[in-house]
């Protein structure tokens, strides 16, 4: 009886060594790849937002072989990554831009009518399904935030030569607007429409507000690609010049005390810049803004930074696309611009960023673009666990 | 519970067999001398080796590759099963005591096991618009096993063949993987066969440092002069989850390829020749395997 006891007790010791696959373990940490058995299809997401049920919502556009405009497409995964549903959005709504705003237990963004280029704003569930699309009027969406219980909207209009910020309402009423003229002359259209065509250079364009109530955008303002500060009024505007359509600001971020990390290219350079003062009144030029170089960045590299805690400490991450194919996670003391350490994702096949957030676990969330056997661009998405961010430093 | 139906199945099997037990021919109950009683005791140590084959049985399956317009089964890996041969050598030290043996039984073991995906992405209105791909994926995985296993003499002549059942603890020593890729692409124009250099990564990270088992199994002693000539053959049934699933996707090559581990449990059959030497003599000139 004894050793019958012995042997019970030596398995019920081997149980104990049992690797059982942890739910929560696997919610933390994944990659996953969306993948569609069509050779010729695309998908590049543009945002990326958690969901109350723990899951991701995931805006995107899609190749379109009826239109010279990206497609709208939106995809719902849970919170382990796996595949809940997609929104092959209508063709005639095209060229969605972030952010995927959550207002009201909706999420809101806003795309374009191919045929007439009007904007639209479209409101989705948690589950991606569209709930109402509103016809805002304008041309040529680029970048959109939240303000409030409204929107804030920067666009294009192609047929004043104009930048616009706007102020919309859930309804897609627009209850303010400022205009910025680009300049004169087909010369400075014609970046802007190649960006929309996605046949020239993609474009950084950025909307906000700073805790201090002043409006920002990032877009052409007066034959130059420039962070322009504005109160929507016609004064006291703030430039901060680049070099035509050569050079500017790449990303901006507020920090706590009138500082802002940001981001910055010129002429295929790229810059980090984890604590900037910048001139919000005045002109000033983003080339005098210096910097840290980065050549293993491609060149007029998209960036996005996100103000985050890693291992308590208060922490600047940028995103970026290097050379080599991978996505470069950058981490900076948030107090004093300190470089803290890096990690990179990705290997085989090129990946792309696209959009990056803190999740609910205190991880982040990245959305990018992978390259599925070296040819089709799928989204991918990283979920690092807060556990593997403190192997950065 | 399934799993361990086979080791119950050997466990039945010895315990009639121990029912028939019968004294070898000629046998004639005697008084237990003083030679017998130190005979009935006997520790044997000796080295075996041998082939092994693997097959690993997945639990819960993952995949990166997540399909958004076709079946998430089509992602599902084709396990090989006892496909490549692998490796073991073993250290046996064995305490016998009137028949049975109480047996430790270290052993390293290289084991090899293999699975593969097959993708294709194609356009229905352009049939000229097609990519075949297939991943084959061969596991070397090194382990360290620590077994305790009892054996049945089922007879005592010169050839006993014997039973035997165990439970081991093996423990990871290295791993590596390697993933070969092969497919027809037809986008290009043409029909080009492709075939690429195999990509070989380091795969130590994503297994679990270890995992237990049951053994079960049976084999043949061949006593020949003073020492033991082994045959023996075991079936290993993997008990535990051999994926680290704390590094799953950590490997960014693997992932770059739409490769994650699942939860998968493995099994062995091992078979091994080998000598064994009597450790405890009356005198110099006793055989102690005629007892």
């Amino acid at each position: 009886m004894k050793r019958i006891l012995y042997f019970a007790t030596c398995l019920l010791l081997l149980s104990a060594c049992s690797n059982d696959s942890d739910p929560e373990a696997d919610k933390a940490n994944f990659v996953r790849i969306y993948d569609s058995d069509r050779y010729n299809t695309s998908y590049t997401p543009i945002d990326i937002k958690q969901t109350p049920d723990g899951g991701y919502l995931i805006l995107a556009s899609r190749r379109l072989d009826e239109s010279n405009f990206p497609g709208t497409y939106i995809l719902k995964v849970d919170d382990l990554g796996a595949f809940v549903s997609e929104q092959l959005v209508d063709e005639a709504y095209v060229n969605p831009i972030g952010q995927l705003i959550p207002l009201n237990e909706s999420y809101f963004f806003f795309c374009m009518e191919e045929v007439n280029l009007q904007t639209q704003l479209v409101e989705i569930n948690t589950d991606g399904e569209i709930i109402q699309m509103s016809n805002v009027g304008g041309t040529y969406p680029t970048a959109a935030t939240l303000d409030g219980n409204n929107f804030l909207l920067l666009s294009y209009d192609n047929g004043n030569l104009q930048t616009v910020v706007s102020i919309v309402n859930p309804e897609g009423n627009t209850l303010q607007a400022s205009a910025f003229s680009v300049g004169a002359g087909d010369a400075v259209e014609e970046p802007i429409i190649n960006h929309f065509l996605r046949t020239g250079r993609q474009f950084p364009f950025q909307v906000g507000k700073t805790s201090g109530g002043r409006y920002f955008f990032n877009g052409f303002y007066n034959y130059t690609f420039s962070l322009v500060f504005t109160d929507l009024g016609s004064g006291g505007l703030g430039v901060v010049q680049g070099q035509q359509d050569d050079g500017g600001i790449t990303y901006l971020a507020e920090l706590p005390g009138n500082s802002f990390a940001t981001a910055r290219f010129n002429f295929g350079d790229n810059y980090f810049l984890p604590r900037a003062t910048l001139g919000t009144t005045g002109i000033s030029s983003s080339t005098d803004l210096g910097g840290f170089t980065l050549p293993e960045l491609v060149d007029n590299a998209p960036v996005k930074i996100l103000v985050s805690t890693i291992k308590d400490t208060d922490v600047i991450v940028y995103v970026s696309n290097t050379k080599a194919g991978q996505i470069g996670i950058y981490v900076y003391d948030l107090a004093s611009g300190e470089f803290l350490g890096s990690k990179y994702l990705g290997f085989s096949n090129p990946y792309e960023i696209g959009a990056i957030i803190n999740t609910a676990d205190d991880g982040l969330a990245i959305a990018g673009t992978t390259y599925v056997t070296g040819r089709f661009p799928r989204i991918t998405l990283f979920k690092i666990s807060k556990e593997e961010l403190g192997t950065i430093f | 519970m399934k799993r361990l139906l086979p080791v119950i199945l050997i466990l039945l099997i010895a315990t009639i067999a121990v029912g028939q037990r019968k004294p070898p021919p000629g046998f004639k109950k005697k008084v237990r001398d003083q030679q017998s009683s130190f005979l009935d005791k006997q520790w044997w140590i000796g080295l075996k080796i041998g082939p092994n084959l693997t097959k690993a049985t997945p639990d819960t399956r993952y995949s990166i590759l997540t399909p958004t317009n076709y079946a998430q089964a089509l992602t599902d890996k084709a396990y090989d099963g006892f496909k490549k041969l692998g490796s073991q050598a073993t250290l046996e030290i064995t305490f016998n005591y009137k028949g049975f043996g109480f047996s430790f039984q270290p052993t390293y073991r290289l084991s090899r096991f293999t699975y593969s995906n097959d993708f294709t992405w194609d356009n229905p209105e352009n049939a000229g618009e097609m990519l075949q791909l297939k991943y084959e994926h061969e596991q070397k995985v090194d382990y360290a096993d620590l077994p305790l296993i009892v054996k049945y003499d089922i007879t005592g002549n010169t050839l006993r063949p014997y039973i035997q059942a165990g439970v081991f603890y093996s423990m990871l020593v290295n791993a590596n993987k390697t993933v070969d890729i092969s497919g027809t692409d037809t986008g290009s124009g043409g029909t080009n066969e492709l075939s690429s250099e195999p990509v070989i990564v380091g795969a130590k990270d994503l297994f679990y440092k270890g995992y237990w088992g049951v053994i079960a199994g049976a084999g043949l002693h061949y006593n020949m002069g003073n020492v033991r000539l082994v045959l023996d053959a075991s079936y290993r049934i993997g008990m535990s989850n051999i994926t680290n699933t704390e590094n799953r996707f950590t490997n960014d090559r693997l992932a770059g390829i739409g490769d994650a581990f699942d939860d998968m449990k493995i099994d062995n059959l091992v078979i091994s020749v080998g000598c064994l030497f009597p450790m405890r003599f009356l005198s110099t000139s006793f055989k102690s395997i005629d007892r």
